[in-house]
């Protein structure tokens, strides 16, 4: 186990800068999630801490030691790839046993060893089948296995879930987060699901365009987004956004929207008439009689709960509710939102206000 | 869909494949006859074989020594074209440097040019650039092995550049991260999963060193003459021995057809290999 320091790390292919000084922290036995849209550089940097991508500014150390210019193998870490990248020619006892060969161990260890992974993961009936033999579930048991034999300071996780179904991502999920509990080792995770970021995680550091947007725990990420671009990546369904400004009514601060919604606001530091942009995540709207009055135009039941579409003029405000709401598209309903759940936005800046 | 009638379609093929073998079987049918009998009317049927054309050729010490040179130069020539071209693949594919399609592109420009153009340059190469004293590398089997490296090393990258890149460069990265060495690499996990690639590479450089005439023809007197070359040597001013002129073809499609036969298997499997990748 080990911390790992990453520090004002810049990567720049030939003129292109794609990264452009982050600073991560990562405290020993931490899990430790990366997430962001496509092209974000999250997964560039977690293969710059494998040592699978040069790093052309700043420092990155593992347990205390900068391992800027240390090769991957004698970096201490293991990863597991999106693709598994398991030896199609080995068998799965091979597979796992592979780290423990190259680092000479005798055979009587390996067998140790990998038949133990091999009962932690429950892949002991499989040890001699080929990768294609495999389901997905079991080949991303095979490359966690290959990972865990090694018993490294850090794994690196590269998006492994995300060539599985939707069923069997959600076991993986579970599986992994016990893997992390029973081992304690760090664990670098890199994933674009802010599902999995936020299930999973002890720390999520969001990303943006080579640039760390927050770092924070799931529920301080959630609860107190510091821009736009994370209260509407973190968060499922997303937060609704409308553009307008803080005016006042009856001696009360309101929101008003470009196109005339008038919506509760808390109170806080945002001026009067400051252009802003006003966030409120779904599931805090309550559906009821009383409220802001919308016009119904989609309603989608999954059964546990309700997403209504709904608008008032242009402004598409969508609800999700744990009530099974008979409302039919074009009827009329009202939005009743807590001022304590909403969040404001200078519209300039994108900035938490 | 229409279904096809599988007995048309078998016969279809079972034709085709007559056509295709029968002017090898007419081969045999020459090397089993005396040359009295060649300009008979011809017989499909072979009756009594006459083995002296056999038996003449087996004890001929030329023609031995031209079998045992075509054997050394197709496999010595084969094995180097195809080691050379897969660690040449392997860092074309791999890693990336300046002017790498263009050096890719301009070796297998050499592939398509005729070996006759080649004939003159190759010829002074070896007889006065190459040579240390008296030696050049003119007449000799080593000579020869570099010469069809000329034509068969560009087409050996050819073949086992796309077997490479079909290889996930993350199976590579996750060797590393494994804790194996680049060498390790390319023996434990890129060298295995290349081999259907390398085995129709390795065949095919070897047929066409085997069979090659026009630089043998030239570039060889006596010590380093193969088995085609020698082939000519029975066209002479008293006339032509077609007899034993079949039965070293016959000798000469053997290898060949043995070779061919062990590694159908992965010529099949390495004709599509990296086409859909797995």
């Amino acid at each position: 186990m080990a911390n790992v320091k990453i520090e004002n790390v810049v990567k720049r292919y030939s003129n292109v800068q794609v990264m452009h000084g982050v600073d991560v922290d990562i405290e020993d036995g931490e899990f430790v999630v990366l997430v962001g849209p496509s092209g974000c550089g999250k997964s560039t940097l977690l293969r710059m801490l494998a040592g699978l991508e040069e790093i052309s500014d700043g420092t990155i150390s593992i347990g205390g030691r900068v391992v800027n210019d240390v090769i991957p193998k004698d970096r201490d870490i293991a990863m597991v790839f999106q693709s598994y990248a398991l030896y199609p020619h080995k068998t799965v006892f091979d597979n796992i046993g592979f780290p423990l060969k190259m680092a000479k161990q005798p055979d009587s260890v390996i067998k140790e060893k990998v038949t133990k992974a091999a009962e932690v993961l429950d892949l002991d009936h499989l040890l001699d089948r080929y990768p294609k033999q495999l389901s997905g579930g079991q080949r991303q048991r095979v490359a966690m296995g290959r990972a865990i034999v090694r018993d490294p300071q850090v794994f690196l996780f590269d998006e492994p879930l995300s060539n599985l179904d939707a069923k069997l991502r959600v076991t993986m999920r579970v599986e992994i987060k016990e893997l992390h509990q029973r081992l304690g080792t760090t664990i670098v995770y890199v994933t674009h699901d802010q599902i999995e970021a936020m299930t999973m995680a002890d720390k999520i550091v969001v990303m943006r365009d080579g640039r760390v947007e927050q770092i924070g725990s799931p529920l301080d990420l959630y609860d107190h987004p510091k821009n736009v671009f994370v209260a509407g990546f973190i968060g499922s369904p997303s937060m609704n956004f409308v553009h307008g400004t803080i005016a006042v009514k009856d001696g009360k601060k309101v929101f008003l929207s470009d196109h005339g919604l008038e919506l509760p606001v808390p109170e806080n530091n945002a001026r009067t008439n400051q252009a802003v942009t006003y966030g409120i995540r779904p599931e805090h709207i309550q559906v009821g009689d009383q409220g802001v009055p919308m016009k119904v135009v989609v309603v989608e039941p999954t059964g546990s709960e309700t997403q209504v579409f709904a608008k008032s003029g242009p402004e598409l405000i969508d609800a999700l509710v744990k009530d099974r709401i008979s409302a039919k598209p074009g009827s009329e309903l009202c939005y009743m939102i807590d001022p304590a759940n909403v969040h404001l936005f200078d519209r300039e800046t994108e900035q938490r206000i | 869909m229409k279904k096809r009638n599988p007995i048309l379609t078998t016969l279809f093929w079972i034709l085709i494949s007559l056509l295709t073998l029968f002017p090898i079987y007419w081969l045999f049918v020459i090397s089993v006859k005396p040359a009295v009998q060649l300009f008979s009317t011809p017989d499909l049927i072979l009756n009594n074989p006459y083995w002296g054309n056999y038996t003449e050729v087996l004890g001929n010490r030329l023609v031995r020594s031209y079998m045992i040179n075509s054997l050394i130069i197709s496999s010595g020539n084969a094995l180097l074209c195809t080691v050379l071209g897969f660690f040449t693949c392997y860092a074309l594919s791999r890693f990336d440097f300046k002017g790498k399609e263009s050096i890719f592109f301009w070796t297998i420009t050499n592939r398509m040019a005729p070996p006759a153009v080649f004939l003159l340059p190759l010829f002074l190469l070896m007889t006065q650039v190459y040579r240390i004293g008296e030696f050049t590398l003119l007449d000799t089997r080593i000579g020869m092995i570099l010469v069809y490296c000329t034509f068969n090393l560009p087409f050996a990258i050819w073949t086992l550049r796309p077997t490479i890149d079909g290889i996930p460069k993350e199976l590579d990265e996750a060797a590393y991260v494994d804790g194996a060495s680049p060498w390790k690499v390319i023996s434990e996990i890129v060298f295995p999963l290349c081999r259907p690639g390398l085995a129709v590479t390795l065949i095919l450089t070897w047929v066409f060193a085997w069979n090659e005439y026009l630089l043998a023809a030239t570039l060889t007197n006596f010590d380093a003459r193969t088995l085609t070359t020698g082939l000519s040597e029975y066209v002479t001013t008293t006339g032509t021995e077609w007899g034993i002129m079949a039965t070293i073809s016959v000798f000469t499609l053997i290898p060949a057809l043995i070779v061919f036969g062990l590694v159908q298997k992965h010529i099949v499997a390495g004709l599509t290999f990296g086409a859909v990748k797995g």
